[in-house]
């Protein structure tokens, strides 16, 4: 289910989006938080209740990507580095981070050299809602994150003052907008639903931590916010769609041979075709001179 | 048209359209040879749009232009120039960094690849030395003054050949006096054979200058008078369509308590260039005090540095006797200082977002807009209905982004919502630029209207017209001192304008009373 790390991660980017702050960083987010819930699904004893270990694994995964997210906040705000290119450059950081443990530290002995951990106890591992599928309790986080992002750009202060500095942030220093406290959590938001499904990933679907974690989720959910015009009621939805449409990807390589990387080239037509169509919100096609609408003479 | 074959440049029937715009409709408009002709209109009547179809920028969509009774089409402006027109425009189009020579043979295609500069540099000085000019080739244009820059935009027209010029409100960026020395050489150039159109919408320098006035209004041409046939009313009457009130209905003044208060306020702008050296001001609540100066001498800063937007190097703001240096712009609006900032699109609104959203800006952390960490829409939604009520605001739509409302109604909006806060003291930075005169009257009236329930008005213009109706007080501020402030009785519009030009007869410190020195 590529649907449930989407819903998650889409979630969070739109709020980052709307105060135009360019997270393309969920990539990086996601992997710090597989890595921070991983942490303690390794090292936490086998015996501990389920429901405080998974409670545990989600704190970790919200505070790791969180703070992921954070570091290119604080370099936005103390040195006005630009956070498309900071949070992309975390990217690569936290993939050699996870590059380092996965052949060091977490290395499963019995792994015959692969990069993989050892397979998550069963008390590690999220609940499975519906028998046959892989639909796991990450997506009840997916509705819950969709719920309180919504609830948070329609009905709060936060979402009204992080409308207002995506829009004019000389309008909010002006109207004494804290610009600083609230990009920093609008960041922390982002990168927190990040980390989180990146957990819901280890925990719900691969149940061990290994280099390929499906962090490309981090840029297909960019397309997800932007396809639902930020709107998250509408986002959930999309990311839904383009869940199936990835793995459906991965069932027409296997059964009929078409490469996986087709997925990705229609997933960038649309927003391609999204972008291109903005144009046309504002401007007309006109087709050799115009007619005056109205009769001269 | 009786003297037609006078006709040095001859519009007929020119009309333009852009999407949803009529903005010239059927136009006729002739220029005869020596003489100055005014265009006057408010901002959107149509005058820049037909200018710039005589300069060549837009193609008109019907009608016809003649220049000495021969019909020509003007693709772009070099086509004007080869016809004698040129148009200098408001916002000057100077490289900085060059020299004015270069600046002046700057895209002229018939110059040679090798320039001979001695031989230019002599041809510009024959021009300047013509019209008393007084500039020298050879300084970069950064070194310039203001008026000095416009006086290259001329020679630079006038090297090209034109006999026609095109002065798109030349005088906004001028003091009086500066607009003065203008006028003079305009007077000059036109002994000389030139003609030139004249844009304005200020009426007491088009009664001043010139020969012929023609009114626009929606696109159409109102009327063209004689100068001697017609008077600021009947004027002002043509271009509005109605009758012009300028009573404001002014309480007399009365001696209120003292709101604001500025002791050596310095502050450094973005460059790093001390931008305020030492401001010493009052206002008391129930007065309009008025700041006179020449954009870029301070305005901003200050008005900035008031509300806690900008920091100040040194000094202190005293509002309501507590120093409010340093403190955030939220916690000084709360103590009742609002502020009209003097860009409202980049400041004051934000563009892209609903009336609501931009009206509760203000209210939106307080009773009854909002409710703990949460925003009641339906409660944001009856406080801009009120505002939109109470302050005639037309809105189409609710939900519409505000830069789709006129600069009228923007402004109102922006007007009705700091008011709303009800303000103990109200900074209002050219309330009224690029305004048309129905929402200009609208906001001076309303200004008065606050400083009538004691409300402390500081009123920072560029427009002298606007200073002397409103002010009880009138200051001036030239790079970055205030060289005086001056009871509105004593003031007089010369007095005014030699201390916004930096010339004051006797250094001295600023004078917080009326009358004192002079």
């Amino acid at each position: 289910m590529a649907a449930i790390p989407l819903i998650l991660i889409s979630a969070g980017l739109l709020l980052a989006f709307k105060m135009k702050f360019w997270n393309i960083g969920a990539y990086g987010q996601y992997i710090l938080g597989a890595m921070f819930s991983s942490f303690f699904a390794l090292h936490i004893s086998p015996h501990t209740p389920s429901f405080i270990l998974i409670t545990v694994m989600c704190l970790a995964g919200l505070v790791g990507g969180a703070l992921w997210a954070i570091i290119a906040a604080l370099l936005k705000l103390f040195w006005e580095v630009n956070e498309v290119i900071s949070t992309l450059l975390l990217n690569y950081i936290a993939l050699y981070i996870l590059d380092y443990f996965m052949h060091g530290p977490w290395r499963d002995p019995s792994s015959h050299g692969f990069p993989l951990s050892k397979s998550f106890a069963a008390n590690a591992r999220l609940p499975i809602l519906m028998h046959h599928t892989r639909i796991h309790l990450g997506l009840v986080f997916g509705i819950i994150a969709t719920i309180v992002i919504y609830i948070l750009i329609k009905k709060t202060k936060f979402g009204y003052e992080n409308k207002v500095i995506g829009e004019n942030p000389t309008a909010a220093k002006y109207a004494g907008i804290n610009i600083f406290r609230n990009t920093l959590i609008a960041a922390g938001i982002s990168g927190g639903l990040a980390g989180l499904a990146g957990m819901a990933q280890v925990s719900g679907i691969i149940h061990m931590i290994q280099m390929e974690l499906n962090a490309d989720y981090g840029y297909t959910a960019i397309i997800v916010s932007w396809l639902a015009a930020l709107n998250p009621i509408a986002s959930f939805f999309v990311a839904i769609i383009l869940g199936g449409l990835e793995a459906g990807g991965y069932q027409i390589q296997m059964t009929m041979s078409v490469p996986f990387g087709i997925v990705g080239v229609i997933e960038s037509s649309i927003l391609f075709a999204l972008l291109g169509g903005e144009l046309f919100k504002t401007h007309k096609l006109v087709f050799g001179r115009e007619k005056s609408h109205h009769p001269i003479q | 048209m009786e003297n037609a074959s006078e006709s040095i440049v001859r519009l007929h029937k020119i009309s333009k359209y852009f999407p949803g715009v009529l903005a010239n409709d059927k136009v006729d408009f002739d220029l005869r040879k020596g003489e100055i002709h005014t265009l006057l209109g408010e901002n959107g009547a149509g005058k820049s749009t037909l200018m710039n179809v005589l300069d060549g920028l837009y193609m008109p969509d019907g009608g016809e232009i003649y220049i000495n009774d021969k019909r020509v089409k003007l693709h772009n402006p070099n086509d004007a120039m080869r016809n004698g027109i040129g148009m200098i425009h408001q916002h000057f189009m100077l490289v900085d960094t060059l020299t004015v020579l270069e600046n002046v043979i700057l895209g002229i295609k018939s110059e040679p690849f090798y320039i001979n500069k001695k031989n230019t540099a002599s041809r510009i000085q024959k021009i300047s030395d013509k019209y008393n000019f007084g500039i020298n080739p050879f300084l970069k244009i950064w070194q310039l003054s203001v008026g000095e820059q416009q006086r290259v935009e001329i020679i630079k027209t006038l090297f090209k050949g034109a006999r026609v010029l095109i002065l798109d409100e030349p005088t906004a960026v001028l003091t009086p006096q500066e607009a003065d020395a203008f006028f003079e050489i305009l007077k000059k150039m036109v002994v000389e054979g030139k003609s030139i159109i004249f844009i304005s919408h200020k009426l007491n320098e088009v009664m001043k200058i010139s020969d012929r006035i023609t009114v626009m209004r929606k696109g159409k041409v109102v009327g063209s008078v004689k100068r001697e046939d017609t008077s600021k009313e009947e004027l002002a009457e043509m271009m509005v369509g109605r009758k012009v009130l300028f009573s404001l209905g002014r309480k007399p003044l009365e001696k209120g308590r003292e709101v604001l208060r500025l002791e050596n306020v310095q502050a450094f702008n973005d460059k790093g260039i001390k931008a305020l050296k030492g401001v010493n001001l009052s206002v008391k609540s129930g007065e309009i005090l008025g700041l006179a100066g020449v954009s870029g001498n301070g305005q901003q800063i200050l008005s900035d540095a008031i509300a806690g937007l900008k920091n100040i190097s040194a000094g202190k703001i005293l509002l309501k006797g507590e120093n409010i240096a340093g403190r955030s712009p939220r916690s000084i609006a709360r103590m009742g200082l609002n502020y009209i900032p003097p860009d409202r699109l980049r400041t004051g609104l934000i563009p892209n977002l609903s009336s609501v959203d931009n009206a509760i800006l203000r209210c939106y952390t307080c009773d009854p807009v909002s409710k703990k960490c949460f925003i009641d829409y339906s409660k944001a939604n009856n406080f801009t209905e009120t505002l939109i009520k109470e302050y005639d605001i037309m809105v189409p739509r609710r939900d519409a982004p505000v830069k789709l409302l006129s600069g009228g109604n923007m402004q109102k909006l922006l007007f009705a919502r700091e008011a709303a806060e009800k303000p103990e003291i109200l900074i209002a930075v050219h309330p009224t630029r690029g305004l048309d005169i129905g929402a200009t009257e609208f906001i001076r009236k309303e200004l008065v209207k606050q400083r009538n329930n004691g409300v402390a008005v500081f009123l920072i213009s560029e427009d002298l017209d606007e200073i002397f109706m409103l002010s009880d007080r009138i200051g001036v501020i030239f790079e970055g001192e205030i060289l005086d402030i001056i009871d509105i009785k004593n003031a007089d519009l010369e007095k005014i304008g030699l201390l916004m030009a930096g010339l004051r007869d006797t250094p001295h410190n600023p004078k917080e009373t009326s009358a004192a020195t002079h």
